[in-house]
């Protein structure tokens, strides 16, 4: 017996020590209280955690609405979604490949050094040169930057770019401190980031938080809005709504619409929304065999299907129908084919009947469930839509990961349900989907037309002319319906009423437009 | 028992070998992470070379190969998402993930012994009823609905406690009770079970009648013998609480282990996956030994061979 009690003796002295470690492990992030008027803490919860703080190698939209507090790109969307320069002063074309660019003077990174054209030719010259990095596809048109002077630098590409505006105002293109990394390392820059934006970093913890506070010496004047910024994650959504509920959180990101109600419900929170990048759409097999091949059959499918219907059961209003996937806000977009949408189930029939399916036909629909805003739900109203037209659809739920390989593996059927956004906001990456070469054994839609206007406005620098090429191809789509456009969605963020926020068309949680009621 | 012991710990060996082959197989089963790293529009070139770059086009024993070797040096490959050491990342977890298992350990057990020593003198009570009809129904519920209930309640409604993170003392007492519920009915229904064996047996009659006092019964000689069983039974709960840290950390976003895997099962970043099982994969064997030392140690009729 005596063994046994100082067994036991044993084991609760080892439970008492763990338990005391525990409470000094706790103070290192204690603070996460309630809000008050006084509160100079902004806390925003995340779905899903920064994933790192490589620029260059993450490919992740919510990784960037955090960094881009911290860095600054050479130009920037303005809220009319058009460019304009940020951290450039002046900028001239020198040839079609060639742009000359000077830099704002005064512009210095987080430790004090100053920003050169030496940071900058770093910065591009890594991301278009190494192909082990997520955005170097993104950035290999560049083929050199030369340094004039300290502030002066020239932006070569391999040749004509049109959308190098494009590529320089996204993620991937934060000028990164040539100094700084070469002397302190890699591992430290990503251990401790700095940038030259309003906001400097303290302190990440993986999967839990990122905080940051006002950079006194950023270039624009310092913003002081806020003393603290924190960025917190949590990827379950009821518990993210619940934070935001009691006061935890300022902001939440993607509320889904089941919680709207009680967001708004809720006495000192509400929604806020906004229309997102990202449409959603069917990819239709336009390969032989499929009745989908015939481009009657695209169009009936299209026509039995109610946009609106949609938005309105399944979005509850969040969202806009649309017959294009360039949006209002991206270069190149056909705005007629916005906010709108064909429908006419009479129309449909008389399409199917001549196309040889008068009593319609079974159809297989891959839907992914849980990546997109009521993924699940479009799925099975589309396929009860179709019914009209006696088109039976079987909708094949598929975990995220299966889908990407499914797509991948071109083992696809009749029809597939995504929602692609655009970074670059440039309507020629969104029409790039119909290019015939590209998606030989996916989908297998071709038309020679189309390539011929891609590979016009994918070299042309005169930029009304590309804009009107860009839209052509959207016209010719809409008449072909490779791709069956549903509708844009919007992104929903639960808001406490001390914080005054707007949401962004691109997702970015920009702190220095976020103020306190 | 030095003999034992030994014996024991090179057992590990060809398990933790079988766990590698399971584990990396499984992976590669999975299939390619690099087309969920690139943007829904890069090309199958784009896709190919990055593949390639990433040693993903080799065979698979080539691959597990490779893995295994690293695996000897202590090295567990590279995280794909955060480009950074895949083994440090989940040591750097642990703490967290521990820290939650102990609190909901030290719960369960708190609340199990007097229930189950209760429900076990009390049988067939209304009040043993209710005690192994509440032990039935905890072991029912699903981590993950019970813990959105408690914060709908603790947090949302009557506004006591913290609905997720990790902080104060508050802040692990949600995520802990929810981790501590399953285990806890476990541990009342075999403590009451046993104790009613042992009740039911001679030597307790025989004591009761030479006319000791009940309480002394129950607890000097009753409750004493079904130690052995509570402390094995304890012991490899642990294990299984681990497991029950992946659900309860995602509810309530603690930053430990088991959001980590789950994050890392989500976007196929295979050597998290693998590191993250073998460390969970050693603390259950690790537990597992514990539990037989225990027994070893505290039935003297068990032999050390």
């Amino acid at each position: 017996m005596k063994k046994i009690s100082a067994l036991l003796l044993g084991v609760s002295v080892c439970l008492a020590a763990c338990g005391g470690e525990t409470e000094d492990v706790q103070s290192l992030d204690e603070g996460a209280a309630s809000i008050d008027e006084e509160n100079r803490t902004l806390t925003i919860a995340l779905g899903t955690d920064v994933v790192s703080f490589d620029i260059h190698d993450h490919n992740n939209t919510s990784t960037e609405a955090v960094h881009d507090n911290m860095f600054n790109y050479l130009f920037k969307r303005d809220s009319q979604n058009e460019i304009q320069p940020e951290l450039v002063d002046t900028y001239e074309h020198i040839d079609d490949v060639t742009v000359e660019m000077t830099l704002k003077e005064g512009v210095t990174f987080h430790n004090g050094d100053p920003l050169t054209s030496e940071d900058v030719k770093f910065t591009l010259e890594r991301v278009a040169n190494d192909d082990t990095l997520q955005e170097y596809p993104n950035y290999r048109q560049i083929k050199e930057v030369d340094i004039v002077d300290d502030l002066t630098f020239r932006v070569i590409t391999h040749e004509e770019e049109p959308s190098l505006f494009h590529r320089l105002s996204r993620l991937g293109s934060s000028i990164l401190p040539k100094t700084y990394i070469e002397e302190e390392g890699w591992d430290h820059f990503l251990a401790n980031p700095i940038g030259t934006g309003p906001y400097q970093f303290e302190e990440w913890v993986r999967d839990s938080q990122v905080v940051m506070t006002p950079y006194t010496e950023y270039f624009e004047g310092e913003v002081d809005e806020w003393d603290e910024v924190i960025f917190r994650v949590i990827p379950e959504n009821s518990t993210r709504v619940s934070e935001l509920l009691t006061g935890g959180v300022d902001i939440a990101v993607n509320v889904p619409p089941a919680d709207w109600d009680r967001v708004n419900g809720n006495a000192g929170t509400s929604m806020a929304s906004e229309t997102s990048n990202r449409t959603m759409m069917l990819i239709l097999r336009a390969t032989e065999g499929f009745p989908t091949a015939d481009v009657r059959v695209r169009q009936a499918l299209n026509l039995a299907i109610n946009n609106e219907a949609i938005t309105e059961n399944a979005l509850r209003g969040g969202g806009v129908p649309t017959r294009t996937r360039v949006a209002p806000g991206n270069f190149g977009a056909e705005e007629s084919l916005y906010d709108s949408y064909d429908y006419d189930v009479e129309q449909a029939q008389a399409l199917m009947d001549e196309a040889g399916y008068p009593d319609g036909f079974e159809m297989t629909l891959h839907s992914p469930r849980g990546r997109y805003l009521q993924d699940a739900e479009i799925a099975e109203l589309v396929g009860g839509m179709l019914k009209a037209i006696n088109v039976e659809v079987t909708v094949e739920f598929m975990e995220w990961s299966n889908f990407v390989e499914m797509r991948q593996a071109g083992t696809n059927k009749d029809a597939y349900l995504i929602g692609l956004g655009n970074s670059m906001f440039d309507g020629a990456y969104a029409v790039d989907w119909y290019r015939g070469d590209r998606f030989v054994g996916e989908t297998d839609y071709q038309n020679e037309e189309i390539d011929a206007l891609l590979d016009a406005s994918a070299i042309n620098m005169d930029d009304a002319e590309r804009a009107e090429q860009i839209q052509e191809i959207q016209r010719i789509a809409n008449e072909e319906q490779p791709h069956i456009m549903l509708h844009q969605e919007t992104v929903n963020y639960g808001v406490n009423d001390r914080v005054n926020f707007s949401p962004a068309m691109d997702e970015m949680i920009y702190v220095p437009s976020i103020s306190k009621n | 028992m030095g003999l034992f012991l030994l014996k024991r710990l090179a057992q590990i060996i060809p398990v933790l070998l079988i766990i590698s082959f399971i584990v990396f197989a499984l992976v590669f089963i999975a299939g390619n992470p690099v087309a969920l790293m690139l943007p829904d529009d890069a090309s199958q070139e784009d896709i190919a070379q990055l593949t390639a770059s990433l040693g993903l086009d080799k065979p698979f024993i080539v691959q597990y190969g490779h893995y295994l070797l690293n695996l000897v040096q202590g090295d567990f490959g590279e995280s794909f998402r955060y480009s950074t050491s895949a083994l440090p990342l989940v040591l750097e977890r642990l703490p967290a993930t521990l820290e939650l298992a102990i609190a909901a350990m030290i719960i369960a057990v708190t609340v199990a012994i007097p229930l189950g020593i209760w429900s076990a003198t009390q049988q067939n009570t209304p009040l043993d009823l209710l005690a192994s009809g509440g032990a039935v129904l905890g072991k029912a519920m699903p981590n993950f609905w019970l813990g959105i209930m408690l914060i709908l309640l603790f947090s949302v409604t009557l506004g006591w406690l913290p609905v997720s993170g990790r902080g104060t003392f508050a802040h692990l007492l949600l995520p802990a009770i929810t981790l501590a519920t399953g285990i806890a009915a476990e541990i009342t229904r075999l403590l009451r079970s046993n104790m009613i064996e042992i009740l039911n047996q001679d030597y307790i009659r025989t004591a009761k009648s030479k006319g000791i006092r009940n309480l002394f019964v129950v607890y000097k000689h009753a409750f004493r013998n079904s130690l052995i069983p509570l402390i094995t039974i304890t012991a490899l709960q642990t294990s299984t609480v681990v497991g029950g840290t992946l659900i309860t950390e995602t509810v309530f976003s603690w930053p430990g282990l088991g959001q980590l895997l789950i994050q890392a099962v989500n976007t196929r970043d295979m050597a998290i996956v693998q590191a993250c099982v073998f460390v969970i994969a050693i603390l259950v064997i690790l537990m597992n030994l514990l539990a037989d030392i225990l027994y070893r140690l505290l039935d003297p009729r068990i032999k050390y061979d």
